[in-house]
């Protein structure tokens, strides 16, 4: 950093560079009395260099939520969802899937998962007015090899999971060269896959969306169950990691996790986030939770016949929480043309939770 | 007077020329002329008038100022401040009448159970006109985690508007509804998104400006400020003495600018003698840093905020919800259930919930 552009008395700018000071980051992360110590400065004059770099690194002016919401101001899109390519699931997430942030997917093995990731794959290739974002998606895996057969499946049955849609645009998208998969067996491929390769993707433009199924099969087989600290440390770089990204392109990012067994006996460090008839949490404990935007589950409502008659066993996709949502859920089912909510006949459910 | 040098904001040379001279207390200097004083210390004479100019600012400032306060002026001025309320008045009376303005306070919790939901509350309360019992002022929101979704906000504010005209009796009342509408309760929360513990280090710096250019503002919010500092660090030691400066630069905030800071905090597993439970992060020192302390948790399938620490009121422990309009009472809506219920509030109102039972060691 040059410390001539900045608006100060020449002995402050004379004194940061005698205390080889490199740049705006190095000042602002040193505490008063250290920055004092280094530029033998006194308090006055520090506080004076303090605000002269800050106004220096801060990137954008505060704005109004006005202007947010007026859609005025570069970073408006997160009034923006991704679809589900669902109405009903939709609305139960009142517009879809956030673009910044994480939004995590949790459920036992054969809930349908994987389906929601794959669906999402392929609505984020339609273009803005249909609520997609026009790019790509890569799809990271880290449990099972990716499944193909089911992708290709999705893709020739899309006109059929969305009608609403001109056929001659459903069809003009080549959905499978738009989607990089990315298979990674160990945390170190997962971490060099979301520092170094997904950032070239996002930044190319080529996608805008990041699935990673799941988070948890690494981190659960890495580590021993004493190792729980170390355990958060990797989960907090990797969290951050994915949230930067979501951040600076504007690109939902989707985690699939596993859940654990609830235990019943009583554990005070456990959170059931209101939850009392589940039997099952997701996992990874509170390390993890607290790096979650949007918490969802999705479960098998298991002996319950079929749903709507588009065969499979009736799920349930529920909103554990997030900013903007109450806690909620609807049914869905898992067809050959792709995973659909299921309508509510009008009942007393919705918006009061409890 | 007799203040000793070495704790006067001076570049650390000066000061020590200046006790190596024999200059050990303000009273020492401050009858001197500057160019006497480099003479004697042997330093510029620059650096002497600045010597000069801090020790005598000072003591005319202990004559003139802070000292003659009262504790009856203190109270007095402390009361003219007012408080936020937060739409559940269970909490407001836990509280004496809503958040304090000219207060720090701290909001902990689990992720979901409604951390952000009560900021936003707060950020749309602060704005009820002064003639509905609010303050009318402005909102600074700092979001680091980027859970501030503006369509939560135009849910809670449009709530806000409808419970207010339904109050309004008078004209006043009436005219002050026209300026109290969504478009301007969004056009007054001026919202900073910091995205590591730099840029919220750089905001704090630049805060005491903007907080004297908008004399409106009443509330600032940090939501949160565990997620910045809670990753990036190696050295623990340089983030205690970080976040103890910071904690430092709200609490002046707090005070000079008169507006209440609100900072929310995660909750982390601590495990203590083979047990584990739930404390809020950032470490035993920051417990320190605000002056009330609410605890946000789940009990089943109730929400309960508990006031974990607080110089003024007791510790309680009152159930709250989070609506489609915001953050609300508990409504007990079915008669037979009432007594039930209301045996359950009570039986746990004045005790500390299990979760935190011995957290401050």
């Amino acid at each position: 950093m040059d410390w001539d552009l900045l608006d100060l008395n020449p002995r402050i700018i004379s004194a940061v560079k005698k205390a080889n000071l490199k740049s705006a980051r190095e000042v602002l992360s040193l505490t008063c009395f250290d920055l004092q110590r280094l530029t033998e400065l006194s308090q006055v004059d520090v506080q004076l260099l303090y605000t002269a770099v800050a106004t220096v690194y801060r990137k954008a002016p505060p704005i109004t939520a006005l202007q947010l919401y007026q859609r005025e101001c570069p970073v408006s899109e997160s009034w923006q969802r991704l679809t589900l390519g669902c109405p009903v699931l939709d609305s139960l997430l009142r517009g879809g899937v956030p673009l910044s942030g994480i939004t995590e997917l949790a459920g036992e093995s054969g809930a349908g998962k994987t389906q929601v990731g794959l669906q999402l794959c392929l609505t984020v290739q339609y273009p803005q007015e249909h609520r997609g974002l026009g790019s790509g998606a890569v799809y990271i895996c880290t449990e099972d090899s990716f499944p193909i057969k089911r992708l290709r499946q999705l893709i020739t049955q899309q006109s059929r999971l969305r009608p609403e849609l001109p056929a001659e645009l459903v069809h003009s998208i080549r959905f499978s060269d738009n989607i990089y998969i990315e298979h990674t067996a160990d945390l170190a491929a997962l971490q060099t896959c979301v520092t170094r390769r997904v950032p070239i993707l996002l930044s190319r433009g080529l996608v805008r969306l990041v699935v990673v199924d799941s988070v948890a099969a690494l981190f659960r087989c890495e580590f021993q169950s004493d190792e729980t600290v170390e355990r958060a440390r990797h989960l907090l770089a990797f969290a951050s990691t994915l949230q930067r990204l979501s951040h600076s392109f504007q690109a939902p990012v989707l985690c699939i996790n596993q859940v654990t067994d609830v235990v019943d006996n009583f554990d005070p460090a456990r959170c059931s986030f209101g939850l009392v008839e589940t039997r099952v949490l997701p996992a990874l404990g509170m390390a993890w939770a607290n790096q979650v935007q949007v918490r969802l589950m999705l479960r098998r409502l298991e002996g319950q016949g079929e749903a709507g008659g588009s065969g499979g066993v009736p799920r349930k996709l529920e909103v554990v929480f997030a900013p903007h949502m109450p806690q909620a859920s609807c049914l869905c089912s898992v067809g050959v043309e792709g995973v659909r909510g299921i309508p509510s006949e009008p009942q007393p459910s919705g918006l009061g939770i409890q | 007077m007799q203040r000793a040098i070495s704790s006067f904001a001076l570049a650390p040379a000066v000061k020590v020329k200046l006790i190596n001279a024999g200059f050990h207390s303000a009273a020492d200097v401050c009858d001197l002329q500057p160019l006497h004083l480099s003479k004697e210390a042997g330093i510029s004479q620059e650096e002497a008038e600045e010597v000069l100019q801090a020790t005598r600012c000072e003591s005319n400032q202990g004559r003139a100022g802070v000292s003659r306060l009262t504790a009856l002026e203190l109270l007095e001025r402390e009361q003219a401040l007012g408080s936020i309320v937060t739409f559940c008045s269970a909490l407001d009376s836990a509280l004496g009448g809503g958040l304090p303005v000219g207060k720090t306070s701290e909001i902990c919790g689990v992720p979901g159970v409604g951390k952000t939901q009560l900021c936003i509350q707060l950020a749309v309360d602060v704005q009820i006109p002064v003639c509905f019992g609010g303050l009318g002022g402005q909102v600074v929101y700092i979001d680091t985690e980027g859970s501030f979704l503006v369509q939560r906000a135009v849910d809670v504010a449009r709530a806000a508007v409808e419970h207010c005209s339904l109050l309004a009796e008078d004209a006043e009342q009436q005219e002050a509804l026209k300026e109290f509408t969504v478009e301007t309760i969004l056009s007054n929360l001026f919202l900073f998104r910091c995205h590591d513990y730099v840029e919220l280090l750089a905001e704090a710096c630049l805060l005491p400006n903007f907080l004297a250019q908008h004399p409106e503002v009443r509330l600032v919010v940090i939501d949160s400020i565990a997620c910045p500092f809670r990753r990036d660090f190696e050295d623990l030691s340089h983030r205690t003495r970080l976040l103890n400066g910071l904690a430092q630069q709200l609490i002046q905030m707090a005070t000079q600018h008169s507006v209440a800071v609100v900072l929310t905090n995660q909750m982390t597993t601590k495990i203590a003698n083979c047990q584990s439970k739930l404390v809020p992060a950032l470490g035993e020192s920051w417990g320190h840093a605000a002056t009330q302390r609410i605890i946000l948790h789940w009990e089943g399938q109730r929400r309960l905020a508990s006031l974990f620490k607080s110089p003024t009121h007791r510790e309680v422990t009152v159930p709250y919800q989070i609506t489609g309009q915001g953050f609300r009472d508990v409504v007990l809506s079915y008669p037979w259930k009432t007594r039930a219920d209301f045996a359950i509030s009570s039986g746990s109102a004045c005790k500390r919930p299990r979760m935190e039972g011995g957290g401050r060691t």
